[in-house]
């Protein structure tokens, strides 16, 4: 009898100092999630002086960035700046920037490596696995003028509903959009019918 | 009397076979130099190269694509060495040169795919693109015409096709010729 009691007595004197664990595990959680919260709403109030960042792939056009690379896109003072891992930043002027278009696209995951090991995949399975294994991104479309006013192009592939934070936050810094239509919903209806998920 | 008359007889038939034969000599070399000349001017005429925009025509092509073969054009005109300079559409830089070409895309096909469809299918959900690419002086002659095709069948995102196309373009000009004076000695029309 007493062997059951002696552990159930340990427990309850172990019993504060978990308590005391837990609740300072659970703040240091809630604190982690207010910041988050913070921030997302940090992008997406628009104010022009504090900057804004997403993660992009830049798949090609703006600066001397390189193709297909993923890093950081932020809106700071008057630039726009692509920041790859560990590398200097690029950046354009947002009084350069012409025009903002967003568009949708939908793309296999998984890259390479993913293509391969779905065609070694035997009985067709990787076909199987192709109809579920793809996510929605939005491409963010910039026109931009240089320093000769030579005209640029610069395309970014973004989370889906990140697109139209940077493009607010780049009118609210003075960038004027062109009358042509974003291509958001302008999705191929065959493409959105087999895309949907 | 009559020696001295078959003497300049003989005098003026040699001197004449003297200035056929210096003739017939000067003038096939007269020939070739010209020859040379026009065609080392043709070839070595330093042209450079202005790209335009593309011009989506009637048809609704996201911008996203637009740009992309625009870029895609600067950098696969580049690579071919073709050009002294590439510039850009805008550029200021362009007004100061003498030998501009200028290039104009228009788009007359799209057909809109998909990466999935291909993934799953292998054989539908192609992405396709069909555009007209014109080279004119800076008078508006057009000195190449060509209607060019590119396409993703089996890999690669959709924005491919702008790559695959823009150096189809390339490799068109690239084997295309056309007169160094700007006068188009034949439009070059045809499809890649």
């Amino acid at each position: 009898m007493n062997q059951f009691v002696v552990p159930q007595m340990r427990r309850q004197a172990r019993r504060p100092e978990l308590r005391a664990v837990s609740t300072f595990l659970a703040m240091l959680i809630c604190s982690g999630l207010a910041v988050q919260a913070q921030k997302a709403t940090q992008t997406q109030r628009g104010n022009t002086s504090a900057p804004f960042s997403t993660r992009a792939t830049h798949l090609l056009g703006f600066s001397n960035a390189s193709n297909n690379s993923t890093g950081t896109l932020s809106v700071q003072d008057d630039s726009l700046q692509f920041q790859q891992n560990g590398e200097p930043g690029v950046k354009v002027k947002i009084a350069s920037v012409r025009d903002v278009f967003l568009g949708a696209e939908s793309k296999q995951v998984g890259g390479l490596p993913m293509t391969l090991g779905k065609t070694a995949a035997p009985f067709g399975g990787g076909r199987v696995v192709s109809l579920f294994a793809h996510k929605k991104y939005d491409t963010l479309t910039l026109e931009y003028v240089d320093g000769d006013h030579g005209i640029h192009g610069a395309i970014f592939q973004l989370a889906k509903g990140q697109g139209e934070f940077v493009k607010s936050e780049l009118i609210t810094r003075g960038v004027t959009i062109s009358s042509r239509q974003d291509q958001a919903t302008k999705e191929s209806p065959t493409e959105a019918k087999h895309e949907n998920k | 009397m009559k020696t001295s008359k078959y003497n300049l007889s003989i005098a003026c038939g040699v001197a004449l076979v003297a200035i056929m034969f210096a003739l017939s000599g000067q003038l096939p070399a007269q020939t070739a130099a010209a020859k040379s000349s026009g065609s080392s001017e043709a070839s070595s005429t330093p042209w450079s190269v202005q790209i335009d925009q593309v011009d989506p025509g009637n048809l609704v092509l996201a911008s996203s694509f637009q740009i992309a073969i625009y870029e895609n054009l600067v950098e696969e005109l580049k690579k071919t060495k073709r050009f002294l300079e590439v510039f850009r559409e805008g550029d200021l830089n362009s007004s100061e040169i003498p030998n501009l070409l200028v290039l104009k895309t228009t788009v007359e096909k799209y057909t809109p795919g998909s990466e999935t469809r291909r993934a799953v299918t292998t054989v539908s959900g192609a992405t396709k693109l069909s555009v007209r690419s014109q080279l004119l002086t800076r008078e508006g002659k057009v000195v190449l015409e060509r209607t060019v095709n590119g396409d993703v069948r089996f890999f690669g995102s959709n924005l491919r096709v702008t790559h695959n196309l823009a150096h189809n373009i390339a490799k068109t000009i690239k084997q295309s010729y056309w007169s160094g004076s700007g006068q188009p000695t034949a439009i070059l029309t045809g499809q890649l």
